[in-house]
């Protein structure tokens, strides 16, 4: 009875009537109608109205729609529109192409740009979930002018944060310094012999790996690394050294120790490429201490911290909480005991952020040695891209509008017969949307094609990504959006033609925008110059730091890696080294003078100032007596380490920096301390070790081991044949290991791969500016001299050169480029005047090199205009003549 | 021109409009459809369909008379032509006869059919 007064729902009903044609409303409105009552009988209001709607939707067919007057006769018109336009697509063939062709280039730039960006934005965003994962980092003002922000903490620091807060969730810690042991080592089954050199080793907290939450492939994640010396690997690894069988259980040899196994606790899946976290073997945490008292010790910072928090905690408030505890609890009463002094201040001075997980890619300003994205290239690039499109446009806009005599009298002749104004609006911008759609279908595929090349250049992996629910919606938007920047001036330009003047003859070829269209070249050519400037700046750094005096000699050495294995043996394998006609010198030791390397950070004292002074932070570099003569570094004062004296053992050689730092005017035979006494026998002179980023920091060499690498300085002439003679005596010594080796002067320049890499997309997108631009011009000039061709044979005729002719050809493009050129400079200087900015050792800001860019913008646009220039003045007048 | 094949759809909704006579409109076409042949179908394409077998001159249409489940509107009363009961009979004949020349079938079966 309820039942009886529901009725058919009014929205689809008002639907239906709003399309469905009139003289069949009464039928099918009774029809749907009965459907619904009989429906209410055996179901559901509710099931009945969706029937309702299914009906109402499924009455949608031709025969059915209403038949507008107006929607037929435009649906003729835009038939009428793309037929012309399409004829005239044909008709035009290289004006058309140069359309389409410049849209598809720059739609190409712009979608792999966005890719890029897109996946540059994507990094950790898995991992995150409501209340983190949140990294620890801490501000310090460490100098009168310089603030750093660091992630390193101490290793009962986590441990704090689970006991002291209670909003704490989780806190776990990992250790990736190959101070102790991670980033790469030699790693074998225990089951087998040879070892396989692997990267990506970090010390791991169990916690850490529950609170990422990572995919767990074999095992079980909650007791994956509780055991001492367990090891947690990564899908691939386990394929690697495990095919087609369970690694859980099994155990690894590191670095040829086999008193300590590591045991497998579980397998992970590898993660993912966009993400901050690239590690393959996970060492545990469990039991591991490094010196004794070192996992309670609040003096040493080396951990990275993870923390999640409960729900509807304050993050802001957290991270102020946790400052004033560790402050408070730990590091002010650490500080005290050690009896050190000058901490105030930077104690005061420091804030502690929590930083989500995902924006850790995009900070570059955190001191953390890992890979970052920069914001600032992001939004570069994508203005690039945009540019391109852009440039691409005003192609479009410029050729429409020049050859627009082509097309006045069929404007004309529209008008005449009745067109309105907003007719031909639309007319030429269906038009103008035909040709975006080719374009963005050419455009994606010429994207599709370059992906690899892409990837090369950037270093991504990027994949096209057809499956994407948002590709046909963003291109169709993309299609809509570059029609209508492209077409709608063209569009106004064209349809405001007077009929009777045009059909009369009187309006002048397609002169009339000359000025918009110059302006519209001269912006083109001025993005163009602005990136070619740039690209040559960006080249001249390089090429700068490449070449720079480094204050060491990074020719002809061989690094040969993974030297750690030969225990005892190493000594003797240095002298059969020696032995070799083609080695000069070999010397022991982990730390390179390249970034990336390893590195132990030290405060060193005036010999008893521990108290007074504040320290001075430094390098200290465990090398071998031959290191400085290895390295080819110049000893400016004092001697270098000699092998054959007993005492070297706590001398000390420090690099100018240093000296100055301590405030030393004669260093030699001054007494500094760390934890334990050196005396200085010796100043190297101050050499770069690190980014060209910064200025050089201070740096001492102890004598010492450390083991993993050895340093073979070969003599110039033929490399190969000793790097042969070097692998020779290795496989002798090492049988079981197969030699791995790099130069220094590669790892030197793949330090500065970014900036290569930055040079090389700039190069590729300059290119490709100035590739459309020409495109442009070309076909403007084409249409100039199509345009100027019987006022060319006249000339002609009455006896001007040819020289003359084609001067008058060239002279106003080789203007416009002039024009682009002083704009270009300026705002090219203050872009790249910003980008050395970081940079501390640059190259300067030449006028060569301004010069250079112009002049080849300006070459490259003459050779484009000559081409059609040269083919008017040398043409037989007579054939343009004859036909008048 | 217009296609006169009749396609499988075609000739069932064309049979039922002759089976339910007087009472052959949209919504009980398409009910009768879906109890006889258990598939369901919309009212829109039962209606589409009536509407290009009468263009194609098998069925004839003419306003009805109103009722009240249907709100007092009028409904529209299909009617096979001349012409639709031959096309019906022709379809019929092809199949017989293909029926007749399969093998399995021939002589076998009765469909009840009086040709």
């Amino acid at each position: 009875m309820n039942k009886k007064r529901v009725k058919p729902p009014a929205l689809p009903h008002s639907l239906l009537l709003r399309f469905l044609r009139d003289e069949l409303a009464e039928e099918v409105e009774g029809d749907l109608e009965e459907k619904f009552y009989n429906e209410l009988k055996h179901a559901s209001a509710f099931k009945a109205k969706l029937n309702y709607w299914y009906q109402v939707i499924h009455y949608l067919r031709p025969f059915a729609i209403r038949k507008n007057k107006f929607t037929a006769i435009y649906y003729d018109m835009y038939q009428n529109y793309f037929r012309v336009s399409w004829r005239g697509l044909l008709r035009q063939k290289m004006y058309s192409a140069i359309k389409i062709g410049g849209l598809a280039i720059g739609v190409a730039a712009c979608f792999l740009i966005s890719l890029y960006v897109k996946d540059e934005m994507s990094y950790d965003k898995n991992f995150v979930r409501g209340n983190g994962p949140y990294r620890l980092v801490v501000q310090a003002q460490i100098d009168e002018n310089k603030t750093e922000r660091t992630v390193d903490f101490p290793a009962p620091a986590a441990a704090a944060l689970r006991a002291d807060f209670p909003e704490v969730e989780k806190a776990g810690r990992y250790l990736s310094s190959p101070l102790f042991g991670a980033h790469e080592n030699e790693i074998r089954r225990s089951d087998r012999n040879e070892n396989q050199h692997e990267g990506g080793f970090v010390y791991f907290d169990q916690e850490l790996l529950e609170l990422l939450e990572v995919p767990v492939i074999a095992g079980n994640l909650k007791y994956a690394l509780t055991d001492p010396n367990s090891i947690v690997i990564t899908r691939r690894k386990a394929e690697k050294y495990f095919p087609g069988e369970d690694p859980v259980g099994k155990t690894f040899v590191i670095n040829s120790d086999e008193k300590k196994l590591f045991k497998i606790g579980a397998v992970i899946e590898n993660f993912p490429a966009n993400s901050h976290l690239q590690f393959d073997f996970l060492m545990t945490l469990t039991g591991v201490e490094f010196w004794p008292g070192e996992q309670s010790w609040w003096m040493a910072s080396n951990y990275q911290i993870y923390v999640t928090f409960k729900p509807g905690t304050d993050i802001n408030k957290a991270a102020e909480n946790i400052k004033r505890g560790f402050i408070e609890k730990y590091y002010k009463p650490a500080l005290v005991a050690s009896g050190a002094v000058g901490f105030e201040k930077i104690l005061n001075s420091a804030t502690f952020e929590l930083q989500p997980m995902d924006k850790v890619y995009l900070d570059a300003s955190v001191y953390d040695g890992l890979p970052h994205g920069d914001v600032r290239f992001i939004w570069l690039f994508g203005a690039i891209a945009g540019f391109i499109v852009v440039i691409a446009c005003i192609n479009f806009i410029n050729l429409s509008t020049a050859r627009s005599a082509n097309r006045a009298r069929e404007v004309g002749l529209r008008k005449a017969i009745g067109s309105f104004r907003s007719n031909l609006i639309k007319q030429f911008l269906t038009e103008s949307f035909l040709f975006s759609l080719l374009a963005i279908v050419s455009g994606i595929m010429l994207a599709w094609l370059l992906l690899p090349y892409f990837n090369m250049l950037a270093s991504k992996s990027l994949t096209f990504p057809w499956t994407a629910w948002w590709l046909v919606p963003v291109l169709l938007g993309a299609a809509l959006l570059i029609g209508l920047l492209a077409g709608l001036y063209p569009a106004f330009y064209l349809s405001s033609f007077n009929p009777v003047s045009v059909l009369k003859g009187n309006l002048s070829r397609g002169s009339k925008s000359s000025g918009t269209r110059s302006a519209l070249v001269v912006f083109q050519f001025t993005t163009s110059i602005v990136l070619i400037i740039s690209t040559v700046v960006i080249y001249r750094q390089m090429s700068y730091i490449l070449n720079k005096k480094l204050g060491f000699d990074k020719e002809h050495v061989l690094l040969l890696q993974g030297a750690n294995t030969l225990g005892d043996n190493i000594k003797s394998f240095k002298s059969e080294l020696l032995k070799l006609s083609g080695i000069e010198s070999v010397s022991v030791s982990d730390y390179l003078p390249v970034r990336g390397s390893k590195r132990d950070g030290n405060t060193f004292y005036n010999e008893g100032m521990e108290k007074v002074e504040r320290g001075v932070f430094t390098q200290k570099w465990l090398v071998d007596p031959d290191y400085i003569k290895t390295l080819g570094m110049k000893i400016v004062q004092g001697r270098d380490f000699n092998p054959d004296m007993i005492s070297d053992s706590t001398s000390i050689i420090i690099n100018q920096t240093m000296a100055k730092q301590l405030n030393l005017s004669d260093p030699v035979g001054k007494v500094i301390q760390n934890w334990r006494k050196y005396t200085i026998i010796g100043v190297v002179e101050d050499f770069h070790f690190e980014s060209m980023k910064e200025n050089i920091g201070s740096v001492c060499f102890v004598a010492g081991i450390s083991p993993s690498v050895i340093l073979v300085k070969a003599k110039g002439g033929n490399i190969p044949e000793s790097v042969e003679a070097v692998s020779a005596v290795w496989t002798k010594f090492s049988p079981n290991q197969a030699i791995r080796f790099n130069f220094l002067d590669d790892r030197y320049a793949s330090t500065y791969a970014d900036v290569e890499r930055t040079g090389s997309i700039f190069t590729t997108f300059a290119v490709l500016a100035i590739i459309v631009a020409c495109l442009g011009l070309f076909a403007l000039s084409a249409f100039m001299v199509e345009q100027r061709a019987r006022e060319i044979s006249i000339r002609m005729v009455l006896g001007a050169p040819v020289n003359t002719v084609f001067r008058l050809l060239t002279q106003n493009f080789v203007l416009l480029v002039l024009i682009s050129f002083v704009v270009a400079a300026p705002v090219a200087w203050m872009l790249m005047n910003k980008w050395l900015q970081d940079f501390v050792y640059k190259t300067d800001l030449s006028w060569d090199i301004f010069l250079l860019s112009g002049a080849c913008a300006l070459i490259i646009a003459f050779v484009t205009v000559s081409y059609q220039a040269i083919r008017a003045a040398m043409a037989n007048p007579v054939t343009n003549l004859r036909s008048e | 021109m217009i296609e006169t094949r009749l396609g499988e759809f075609e000739e069932v909704i064309l049979l039922l409009t002759g089976i339910l006579g007087e009472e052959a409109y949209s919504f009980k076409i398409a009910e009768e459809f879906e109890t006889q042949t258990k598939r369901s179908v919309s009212i829109g394409a039962v209606h589409s369909t009536l509407n290009r077998l009468e263009e194609k001159g098998f069925l004839t249409s003419k306003v009805g008379n109103a009722t009240a489940e249907r709100g007092g509107r009028r409904k529209r009363i299909y009617t096979i032509t001349a012409y639709g009961r031959r096309a019906l009979e022709s379809a019929r004949d092809l199949r017989m006869s293909l029926y007749n020349q399969f093998p399995a079938f021939a002589g076998k079966m009765d469909f009840g059919f009086s040709v």
